[in-house]
């Protein structure tokens, strides 16, 4: 944007002349980051710690020899205490500051709730001020945008502008931005939005313990988490089955109900669950955009024989069915030490993004030819610019929109990708939740009373891809309104067909 | 360039991309960190049925000297070449990898037929349905149920409709009062499972397959099926509204006459990269699908080939599929160039 003014005052400059707006609101934004400091730390150490991992393990693989465990001892080690002191921060909308398991003594009344809420409200309230927290968020960023606009942008108009008024008035983008945000806000929010912590509900049930009022005995009692999990799973026939929006007997309470062996909260496990899709995905769109508009780029510049053996490459990967060649490459690695990391989930956010990218590349190829027909490209060439330069400049931008939305579109089919493989039980390693494993527990118990173990995260992933596409649809015809191209964009649209 | 040309062109490329895909099968199968012998035999193996093993598939010479890479991907293409690709060691112990595909082949053939079939006969219908009346409700509900049906993973809707027909006597019961058992419906046969193809001349035996056939080919059609609706739909509507049939009203042709002749014809163009672009979803989810139905198809053998570790297996029948998708692409190419004639052998 800086560049639009630079024969006119400098940002810089234009933002000491007139401060207080710029003030005001990176004051509001302080705040509004400062309230969940927590939160937003233990997130950022979390993905750092998955960073670190990879790098761990790519270290250990190169050099191998003990060193390599001592440093990665070392860096875990930092990577904990800082957990530590995340969670020493204070965060607003925290499970501690808004409780929702306890235990109803007869008299009606809830003890260790938020004040004394019953459970149902207590989650309620969280998950809803979470959702408020992030939507008034953004609504302060966007704030901020439109006061850059008023205030700081020297152009009065920009092609931007009528991009965003497009995508004001598109109510379907409108929906799938929306539902994108929820998928989003749950996996950014797992640990505060699921019922009970994933380490308690998931990994280390045996270490912790629920506190519930006892019937027969007529007094408070404790119970170790995997016991009561246990005795709550949802089997269908029988008598345990805590279908969704119920109580278990030990007064938890479970949005999605229970999960059979070893009983799991839906809920908590789905929550986590979006965190591992979004992570995947978006790593594989990730690197099949850098693949694809890379590609891109170079063909469109120096066509010829570059053109031909990107087609050619990208060809041959297109002639296999991609669900069957990320098959054989799970298969392949299961044991290999890639597989080590994220529970298997770097190997197939790779395999996903080698698979997914001439896919990709198929579709900016034709717009990329087309800028690098510009004049302005033209003309960047005989000033003698280096073509690096020049792609970089001159044809990325252009390339930019369109990448974004086929990467959008993509996501979605990368998320069905995960879950397919799961489902199979090829993909995700247990016990890391995974939404396909969700529906595979499930699959015997469909007509079951227990039929929310399969069918809610099928439901889920429905409306999580119809959300991508949708936006991927907004974004399409914000950025460029006469392309009605449905048939153009169908083929990056995400589809269940699991291909 | 001539029609003819351009098809033998097009014949002539794809050979090398089905050859440098079979690299690329072939490094993740050979020079991958499995090795395809510990994979196939497991933990506990047998030294001399590994080392037969290995002997057979080109990894050493008899006499235990292993035999260079290189090599092995000369034999490894020269098998695929000569449909030679070796014996299953893992799901059918000594039986040819040829013999196992082609035997499972009809079962998967049948399978892709009838979702092609209810793809086409439902989605194509209902997109032109909506595009003839477009912004009504029953074009709005068309597009948003495309939309939503196009969004389904197959697997799970292949779970909830497999269960529903499982216990569709007690479901029924339960909900309408009435027991209508889905396995009883016309002729007796069951959800899960692979019936005969026998004798598809008997009357019975041939409704007594499309009927087994019918749900996975619902859910393994629906996919497609939403895409076509979504096609279908704007095609008609462009053409509705393009200055062709704008002059065939003001001749005073008739709505039906201009519906069928030009309409339709033309908006049938747009379909055809679709109708295609099938054959991947059928391969791709069929490998779901089967699962979940247990039909003894090549889906569910590919999928067992890859989880038991049966590389050999598993590299013919990704041969196998990659010729038949580009038999399928070439086909495609060869259609559009004969509904439009327009579309130009010209362009690279």
């Amino acid at each position: 944007m800086s560049e639009t003014a630079t024969t006119e005052l400098p940002f810089r400059e234009r933002l000491r002349e007139n401060p207080r707006p710029a003030l005001l609101w990176v004051g509001v934004l302080g705040v509004l980051l400062a309230l969940e400091i927590g939160a937003i730390t233990s997130v950022a150490i979390t993905v750092m710690s998955g960073l670190a991992g990879a790098v761990a393990s790519a270290v250990a693989m190169v050099v191998g020899g003990p060193v390599v465990p001592s440093i990665g001892g070392a860096i875990d080690g930092a990577l904990t205490s800082a957990a530590h002191v995340a969670d020493g921060l204070p965060t607003l909308l925290s499970r501690d500051v808004i409780p929702n398991q306890g235990y109803q003594t007869p008299d009606g009344t809830w003890h260790g709730t938020f004040l004394g809420l019953e459970p149902k409200y207590a989650w309620l309230l969280r998950v809803v001020m979470v959702y408020a927290y992030m939507f008034a968020l953004l609504w302060w960023c966007w704030r901020g945008y439109r006061l850059y606009v008023r205030h700081y942008r020297f152009a009065d108009w920009t092609p931007r502008d009528d991009m965003v008024d497009r995508l004001r008035t598109h109510r379907w983008g409108q929906f799938g931005f929306v539902v994108v945000l929820l998928f989003v806000g749950m996996a950014l929010f797992a640990p505060t939005v699921s019922p009970t912590p994933a380490d308690q509900n998931i990994y280390h049930t045996s270490q912790y313990e629920v506190q519930y009022y006892d019937a027969d005995s007529e007094s408070v009692e404790t119970i170790a988490v995997l016991d009561a999990n246990l005795d709550t799973a949802s089997r269908g026939a029988g008598t345990t089955n805590i279908g969704p929006w119920q109580y278990d007997q030990y007064d938890r309470f479970h949005p999605f109900g229970t999960m059979p062996n070893p009983g799991q909260d839906l809920f908590t496990f789905m929550a986590y669950g979006a965190r591992i899709s979004l992570a995947i995905g978006l790593i594989a769109i990730g690197v099949s955009v850098v693949l694809a508009g890379g590609f891109a780029m170079l063909t469109a510049y120096y066509k010829g024989l570059v053109d031909l053996s990107v087609v050619f490459v990208s060809d041959s990967i297109q002639s296999l069915p991609g669900i069957l060649l990320l098959l054989l490459v799970v298969a392949v690695f299961q044991s290999h030490w890639l597989w080590e990391i994220y529970n298997g989930g770097l190997l197939l956010a790779l395999a996903f993004g080698v698979v997914y990218w001439p896919g990709l590349w198929r579709a900016v190829r034709g717009p990329a030819l087309q800028v690098a027909e510009q004049e302005w490209v033209d003309a960047a060439k005989s000033y003698g610019q280096r073509s690096m330069t020049t792609m970089r400049k001159h044809m990325l931008p252009y390339l930019l929109s369109y990448l974004l939305i086929y990467g959008s579109m993509s996501l979605g089919g990368v998320i069905i990708g995960i879950a397919g493989l799961s489902f199979l039980g090829l993909g995700i390693d247990p016990p890391t939740p995974e939404w396909g494993r969700a529906i595979d527990t499930g699959q015997d118990y469909v007509t079951t009373p227990a039929w929310h173990i399969s069918l809610l995260p099928g439901i889920l992933i429905v409306i999580v891809v119809t959300g991508f596409n949708a936006l991927g649809d907004g974004i399409r015809d914000a950025m460029d309104p006469e392309s009605e191209g449905e048939d153009a964009s169908a083929g990056a649209t995400a589809t269940g067909g699991g291909a | 360039m001539s029609r003819w040309q351009y098809f033998f062109r097009r014949l002539v490329l794809s050979v090398p991309v089905v050859f440098f895909a079979m690299s690329l099968v072939f490094l993740v199968i050979r020079a991958g960190p499995r090795d395809p012998v510990a994979a196939a035999l497991g933990q506990n193996q047998n030294p001399e049925i590994a080392h037969r093993m290995r002997v057979q598939l080109g990894i050493i010479n008899p006499d235990g000297t292993p035999v260079p890479l290189w090599e092995q991907y000369i034999d490894f293409m020269a098998g695929l070449v000569t449909f030679s690709f070796g014996q299953t060691w893992v799901i059918n112990r000594g039986a040819a990898v040829l013999d196992l595909i082609i035997a499972r082949a009809p079962i998967t053939i049948w399978l892709g037929f009838w979702s092609v079939l209810i793809a086409l006969l439902i989605g194509i219908p209902l997109g032109f349905y909506a595009g003839l009346r477009p912004n009504t409700f029953p074009d709005y509900f068309a597009s948003f149920g495309g939309i939503v049906w196009r969004a389904m993973p197959n697997f799970w809707l292949a779970i909830i409709l497999s269960s529903v027909l499982v216990s569709s006597e007690g479901l029924t019961e339960d909900l309408i009062g009435v027991p209508l058992s889905w396995s009883n419906f016309l002729v007796e046969t069951d959800v899960i499972g692979t019936a005969s193809l026998a004798n598809l001349g008997d009357p019975t035996a041939l409704i007594a397959a499309t009927k087994w056939i019918l749900p996975p080919a619902i859910v393994l059609g629906s996919a497609s099926m939403g895409n076509e609706m979504r096609i279908g739909r704007t095609a008609v509507l462009e053409t509705i509204n393009s200055d062709y049939v704008e002059t065939a009203r003001a001749k005073g042709l008739g709505r039906r006459m201009i519906v069928w002749k030009h309409v339709f014809r033309n908006a049938l163009i747009p379909l055809v990269p679709v109708i295609s672009s099938e054959a991947f979803v059928l391969i791709g989810g069929s490998v779901l699908v089967e699962t979940v139905f247990a039909i003894n198809g090549l889906g569910k053998l590919t999928f067992d080939a890859v989880k038991q570790g049966d590389l050999a297996l598993a590299g013919g029948l990704l041969f196998v599929f990659a010729i038949f998708l580009q038999v399928v692409n070439i086909l495609q190419d060869l259609l559009y160039t004969l509904i439009d004639p327009r579309i130009g052998y010209d362009q690279s």
